[in-house]
């Protein structure tokens, strides 16, 4: 693949740095069935994912679920205990790093201190032995694509954060990498740097045309990198799928609750309603894949709940129960109410199918949940501490309730 | 009010006088008069006399000999001490803080040991040296002399290096395997620059050790003049003979080579350590 890596003429400036193939299937990296352990522990289980031609993927999880070293095993820089890991429909588990022609933004970007700017990039060609005519028209159209014209000359210690990444997937692209790998591309800097530059490679990818996979711990990143989120707990794919599928329809639980907040109330799916405790919310849909009577997780997120002071709640918000305002703040750009959702038991209604107190350590009357308005509603109609209202959701999702089964 | 605190007030500690001169006042008669007598004995008797026992054709041949033996045992040392530190850094087997005990080990051992021990082995009689004829007797001859320096400089190089190779970064060695390069290719152009002081600062080290050796030396080389003397050992033998002003010109030199070792080990610490941290 090496061989074939015929660089082309500058006929635009949007030129593909995507490498050259005869035919393509449209998924240009895909992990089967990987596996590994270190020791004794086990990091990863069983992870089938594909990253499709272009596409952008992100692997979202918390510290230590395995993203790097799912990384790694695509880059050929670990060997995974199962599985395969297939480039552009070629097997190269069995191949070593370097014969396998991805690329790597590493964490810390590990730009070579002796080189200049212009001499990490030519690295890759330099090493396949170009010759020096492309190299330097390479070099030069890379360093224009990502703007540092001003700094070819410079070493990595005398360029900003954001320069040296640069540099980084400019040292990439040079060889047309088959896919590109980032490991936490902005953990380094600061949060407004971060928002800035995630555009800016967003943009950069759609220009160059590289799939890629990107690893972050912070959903709001994912959410914006990504064409698809491949969310990971513990070594586990948890759902992989658009941002919108995995924020608006989380298959699992810590989905629900790891891409932003997430309200959890435990009820009973009943006749197309889910039943939590006195309160019986139409689901028609929603519960179709649940039998009569099956413990069920209702998952809704804070900003999918309506309030409403009198029993008309707005068009397209089903109707839950109601509760008592026990807390009002303003977080920055919206409001966030503190809802105690009345859900007794009923008189003599002793055979409790579901556990209201999930989410409070007290046994109380009823369970808290978070709701966020935005602020033009919030200003519209104020609520205070103590005000009844009539809680509805516009959007939720119910999952079969495993968690005595899981935590084992 | 405490009495530090007037001091501070009048802006004068007289703390800072008196303990700047006692640490001179220790240092000269236990090492400053020695080194100045070096060079007030040298020129005592004028120039010409400095110059004509520098020249002298056994004085030179020292010198030429100490500098050769030095730079093959710093060639090897280094080079050993790169390929033992990458091996020792980069690989866990069975028994490795042994090996690197053992590399550190020859600087502990006295340098009269070490050349006897040379001696036993490679002499005429000794366990290698017996199966050698006559003519083929490594001993008395200035490869006796290489050996021992190699021996008592061995962990110098290594010393410096491996610790250099312990705390670089394994992801820029990753980057450049996943860019396309080969294992060689690496070494090359990524590992190796990063040691670039390292490597200069181990080699300054053991070659100011080896041309300074004495102790292995006198027992390895025979201390034959014109043959197998090194500098140091023309030094003894010409003191020995009452010959002052021979020992100090070639004394002048090797002082005077030192501090040039040592200054440019000294003042080009912050060139060898931005080499370093990479
Ligand atoms: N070389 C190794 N030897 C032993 N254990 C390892 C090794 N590399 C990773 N691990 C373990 O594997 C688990 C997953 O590590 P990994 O680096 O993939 O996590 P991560 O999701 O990237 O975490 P983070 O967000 O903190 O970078 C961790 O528990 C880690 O301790
Ligand atoms: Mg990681």
């Amino acid at each position: 693949m090496i061989a074939k890596m015929a660089l082309t003429p500058d006929r635009d400036p949007h030129v593909s740095w995507a490498p050259e193939r005869e035919q393509s299937s449209g998924i240009a990296a895909s992990v089967r069935g990987v596996s590994k352990r270190f020791k004794k522990s086990r990091v990863l289980e069983d992870i089938s994912f594909d990253v499709a031609e272009g596409e952008s993927l992100v692997l979202l999880g918390a510290s230590g679920s395995g993203k790097t070293t799912i990384l790694r095993i695509i880059a050929g820089l670990e060997q995974p205990d199962s599985g395969r890991v297939i480039l552009h429909g070629k097997d190269v588990t069995d191949l070593p790093a370097r014969e396998r022609g991805v690329g790597v933004i590493f964490q810390a970007y590990a730009l070579f201190p002796r080189m200049t700017v212009e001499k990490n990039i030519a690295y890759g060609l330099k090493i396949r032995r170009r010759p020096r005519k492309e190299r330097r028209e390479t070099v030069d159209r890379l360093i224009k694509l990502v703007q540092l014209e001003q700094h070819r000359k410079k070493y990595p210690s005398q360029l900003s954060g954001g320069q040296q990444q640069r540099v980084a997937i400019a040292r990439t692209l040079a060889y047309k990498p088959q896919v590109l790998l980032f490991d936490e591309p902005f953990g380094a800097l600061d949060a407004q740097t971060r928002v800035h530059l995630r555009r800016e490679i967003r943009a950069l990818l759609r220009q160059v045309k590289v799939p890629s996979v990107f690893i972050t711990h912070d959903q709001e990143e994912a959410l914006e990198l990504g064409d698809r989120i491949a969310v990971l707990n513990d070594g586990r794919l948890e759902q992989i799928g658009t941002p919108d599928d995995v924020y608006n329809h989380p298959a699992t639980e810590f989905v629900a609750t790891f891409l932003g907040a997430a309200n959890l109330l435990i009820g009973v799916a009943v006749g197309g309603f889910v039943e939590i405790g006195t309160a019986k919310l139409p689901a028609e849909k929603e519960t179709r894949r649940f039998r009569d009577g099956q413990s069920v997780k209702l998952v809704f997120r804070p900003e999918d709940v309506c309030v409403s002071q009198d029993a008309n709640l707005p068009e397209g918000c089903r109707r839950l129960t109601n509760g008592v305002i026990e807390e009002v703040n303003f977080v920055g750009a919206y409001e966030r109410l503190t809802v105690r959702l009345d859900l007794t038991h009923r008189k003599g209604d002793t055979d409790a199918l579901y556990e209201v107190t999930i989410n409070t350590p007290q046994r109380m009357t009823g369970v808290p949940i978070m709701v966020t308005r935005p602020k033009p509603e919030a200003n519209a109609l104020r609520y205070k501490t103590g005000d009844r209202v009539a809680i509805g959701l516009t959007s939720f999702s119910v999952l079969p309730n495993y968690t005595l089964a899981r935590q084992r | 009010m405490k009495i530090t605190s007037i001091r501070h007030v009048s802006g004068f500690d007289v703390a800072r006088p008196v303990s700047i001169g006692m640490m001179l006042g220790i240092m000269l008669p236990l090492v400053l008069l020695p080194l100045l007598s070096i060079f007030v004995y040298g020129f005592g008797k004028g120039p010409g006399v400095f110059w004509s026992s520098l020249v002298a054709p056994e004085a030179v041949f020292a010198l030429k000999l100490s500098m050769v033996t030095s730079f093959w045992a710093t060639a090897f040392n280094v080079l050993f001490g790169l390929f033992a530190a990458y091996v020792l850094s980069r690989h866990d087997f069975w028994g490795r803080n042994a090996v690197i005990v053992t590399i550190s080990l020859p600087t502990a051992i006295p340098t009269a040991v070490a050349g006897f021990a040379l001696l036993l082995l490679w002499g005429k009689y000794g366990m290698i040296g017996r199966y050698f004829s006559e003519n083929q007797q490594i001993m008395f001859t200035p490869y006796a002399i290489i050996l021992a320096n190699i021996f008592v400089t061995f962990p110098l190089a290594f010393g410096v290096i491996k610790p250099v190779f312990d705390t670089m970064s394994r992801s820029l060695e990753e980057a450049s395997a996943t860019i396309g390069a080969t294992r060689w290719q690496t070494f090359w152009h990524v590992t190796l620059p990063s040691l670039r002081g390292a490597i200069v600062s181990g080699a300054l080290l053991t070659f100011a050790r080896a041309v300074g050796e004495f102790g292995s030396t006198i027992l390895v080389s025979g201390n034959l003049a014109g043959r197998t003397q090194t500098a140091p050992l023309y030094i003894f033998a010409k003191f020995n003979e009452g010959q002052i002003e021979a020992a100090n010109a070639i004394a002048i030199v090797l002082a005077l080579l030192s501090f040039v070792i040592f200054s440019v080990l000294f003042f080009a610490r912050d060139w060898l350590e931005f080499a370093q941290e990479a």
